[in-house]
């Protein structure tokens, strides 16, 4: 690759710029490019812009309304959306559970649930992790055990982003436990509403409530909403997760965090904060070159294996140095915590207008090497998949 | 043990059996929620258990700490991640009343810093080029995250004399009518205050020696912040060593990994360092003042590094309960990061350190 990566597709990304400029409403772009707290109603005209203008769905096939991105396409609309600063496209129903749905649903599911998926007037949330099933995912315990016409479902889910704004919770669960533990998962469309689940908030440390646990007491699902066969549910989670990792708004979002440190350099910095602001944007430099190469690679279908991992790695190592050192060029105005400020689109107490986002998102961003797959399963999978070990 | 050694463990003890007692993380949330950010009740208990006069004078009925035990109490302040002004009340504001009141002055304030009924802020001095300005006995100007500013009776603040480029500690009263206080919150959860001064009346207190107070005030906060930083990184090893033993994925527990032992381990050394650090710091308050200030600073710089780098892998080792209330370890890592930008931060501290190399 000759080209720079940030000029590839280069008419593309000025679309997105032309779109950001001249269609996201002022206020939802200063909001996401101070990292305020988006709350519900802001995701729903933030998707809802995205599907007028054909994008938000892009990457799916065509005959379930999408545009068939390559994944080229899907990664710079992705990159370019994050570089501007521009909200997170909520994954759960668009990238995860809405392509599952296409490609292992029956007739029914694709009628019933993608044009919910579309028009974002269903929330769905993601039922993975569980408090014995983190790294290892395929020990999750919540039963679904068969009951006639119905599944009935026992257990209990962890780190449910976003589960209190849930209409449908897409799950994994056993429905068998004679197999190997991956053998007896299946992947289950749960109504979120139905009696028996109990939705809990996680308070974490960046004091905005986004996680949660949730609760299964013998709660009644028809079996028509099992997506594919009994026991395929760890096939159907390892496709959804290569979505879930191939994300181009990683590097969008180092670039974003990069440039706001640079602006500081000047009025807040000593020698050391330029010297070590050239290193991450060193750093940047090589994560976008092989991310891109990564993408590449995949397209082409010569792919090592590797891939995704890489940028998984990569890209939220690097985003949390960058953050690191911007709260610490704020000195004082790093560590003051205004949660309500954040929650109200108000100026935090002390500091420049977007110092309580950015330790806001510094906070967060501690779990962006856990969420989805941590940085050391990962490395796992590099070491197994590439070097063979 | 010598007798000082025996002040500090006592010390030490005291603290770690009122903390195991009152201070655990329902009560202490419960505290942070308050309107100050710390419990009355237990500011009150402090006096009762004579932690308040940690540096006072034997006269006064008072500890007369030596800097050993100071460090051990900031220690546990660190492990049990106490949230009272101790810091910046009975160490260093009091440090300053100790060294430059005049006799009436001792009267009138060492009595109600014994009893609680005084609580002290301390600006800090190393953001001198936009200090506040002396005219007279009146003050202009402004400060920012003045520490437990919120909550202070009298703060005192590092102040340029209109005549020349001398700072000097003065005294006021934070519940003046020409004093704009803003309270809001660090990301520890402690009280904090920006300050602005409209032409405030001061106390002075005696201005000659007033520059060695200023180096003596630094050198004590930073011995305290040091003791407070190795204190919060033992708790945070501590309890990410016994995760690793319990916590099981894959039929295992995680910490039969070797690569995992190996991160553990590095951290291990970094505390050891750390403390030996801290140690020698305290050490060096007897030696000349190069050799002492290039030991205070890198110790506190390189305990910066080091505390971040184990708070960022107890957080990671411990996955998602790593970042949430419920557990201490997402609570250390945000006093850590306090920590490190009170008194001077990272880089401000690793520039001295060059210049008295």
């Amino acid at each position: 690759m000759s080209a720079s990566p940030s000029t590839i597709l280069a008419e593309f990304r000025d679309d997105i710029r032309s779109f950001a400029d001249n269609v996201v409403p002022a206020l939802l772009r200063e909001k996401s490019g101070r990292h305020q707290v988006l709350d519900k109603s802001d995701y729903h005209t933030w998707m809802n812009l995205l599907q007028r203008q054909g994008w938000l769905v892009g990457h799916w096939p065509r005959e379930f309304g999408g545009q068939a991105w390559s994944p080229m396409q899907r990664f710079v609309f992705e990159d370019e959306l994050a570089r501007l600063g521009l909200p997170w496209i909520l994954p759960f129903g668009v990238k995860y559970v809405g392509p599952v749905i296409y490609t292992y649903g029956s007739a029914e599911q694709k009628a019933r649930f993608l044009p919910g998926i579309i028009s974002d007037e269903q929330f769905w949330a993601q039922g993975y992790s569980e408090p014995g099933a983190g790294s290892d995912l395929a020990a999750l315990r919540t039963r679904a055990e068969r009951d006639g016409e119905h599944y009935l479902i026992n257990g209990q889910k962890l780190w449910t982003t976003y589960a209190q704004w849930a209409d449908w919770i897409f799950c994994l669960v056993r429905t068998s436990r004679e197999a190997r533990p991956q053998s007896g998962i299946s992947f289950l469309l749960v109504d979120a509403r139905t009696s028996g689940i109990t939705i809990k908030p996680i308070r974490t440390m960046d004091g905005y409530r986004h996680v949660n646990e949730v609760w299964f007491e013998n709660v009644r699902v028809p079996v028509q909403n099992l997506v594919g066969c009994e026991g395929e549910g760890w096939s159907i989670a390892k496709f959804l997760l290569k979505n879930e990792r191939t994300a181009g708004a990683i590097v969008g979002t180092a670039s974003h965090a990069l440039r706001r440190l640079q602006q500081l350099v000047p009025t807040h910095g000593t020698p050391m904060l330029r010297d070590r602001t050239a290193e991450l944007e060193l750093r940047f430099l090589a994560f976008e070159a092989s991310a891109y190469r990564a993408v590449e690679r995949m397209q082409a279908g010569t792919e090592s294996g590797g891939e995704a991992s890489l940028i998984k790695i990569i890209g939220p190592e690097l985003c949390q140095d960058i953050l690191e050192a911007t709260v610490e060029a704020l000195g004082a105005a790093g560590v003051v915590f205004d949660v309500q400020a954040l929650h109200e689109a108000a100026a935090p107490p002390l500091g420049p207008h977007d110092g309580g986002g950015l330790l806001k998102d510094h906070l967060y961003n501690r779990a962006a090497t856990i969420f989805g797959g941590s940085s050391e399963i990962q490395r796992n999978i590099i070491a197994k998949a590439v070097l063979g070990l | 043990m010598s007798a000082l050694d025996e002040l500090a463990a006592m010390l030490r003890e005291g603290i770690e059996r009122y903390a195991c007692d009152h201070y655990g993380p329902e009560a202490r949330a419960g505290f942070i929620a308050s309107s100050n950010g710390f419990s009355e009740q237990t500011w009150h208990d402090y006096t009762e258990l004579g932690w308040l006069a940690l540096r006072l004078p034997e006269s006064v009925g008072g500890i007369d700490a030596d800097p050993g035990a100071v460090a051990a109490v900031m220690e546990m302040v660190g492990r049990r991640l106490l949230m009272e002004p101790l810091l910046a009340s009975a160490i260093l504001g009091t440090g300053l009343i100790l060294r430059l009141a005049n006799n009436e002055q001792r009267t009138r304030w060492l009595p109600k810093l014994a009893d609680g009924s005084l609580i002290l802020a301390c600006t800090d001095p190393r953001v001198s080029a936009a200090a506040p300005q002396l005219r007279g006995d009146h003050i202009e100007g402004a400060v920012d995250a003045v520490l437990h500013g919120d909550a202070a009776h009298l703060v005192f603040v590092f102040a340029r004399e209109a005549n020349g480029a001398a700072l000097v500690p003065v005294l006021l009263d934070a519940s003046m009518g020409c004093i704009e206080r803003r309270n809001y919150r660090l990301v520890d959860g402690r009280g904090a205050a920006s300050l602005r001064f409209n032409n405030a009346p001061v106390e002075r207190l005696q201005s000659d020696g007033s520059k060695r107070a200023v180096a003596a005030f630094l050198e004590e906060a930073d011995l305290a912040l040091c003791a407070e930083a190795v204190g919060c990184m033992d708790s945070l090893l501590d309890a990410t060593v016994k995760y690793l033993k319990v916590r099981k994925q894959f039929g295992v527990t995680i910490g039969s990994h070797q690569a995992l032992q190996h991160r553990i381990v590095d951290c291990y050394l970094l505390l050891e360092q750390a403390r030996a650090l801290a140690d020698a710091a305290r050490g060096a308050v007897i030696t000349a003042a190069s050799e002492r200030g290039r030991l205070l600073s890198g110790a506190r710089a390189f305990i910066s590094i080091a505390a971040r780098r184990l708070g960022n892998e107890a957080v990671q080792m411990h996955g998602g309960i790593g970042v949430t209330e419920e557990l201490e370890i997402s609570h250390h890592f945000r006093r850590l990061m306090v920590n490190r930008a009170l008194f001077g931060d990272r880089d401000w501290q690793f520039e001295r350190f060059k210049e008295c190399a």
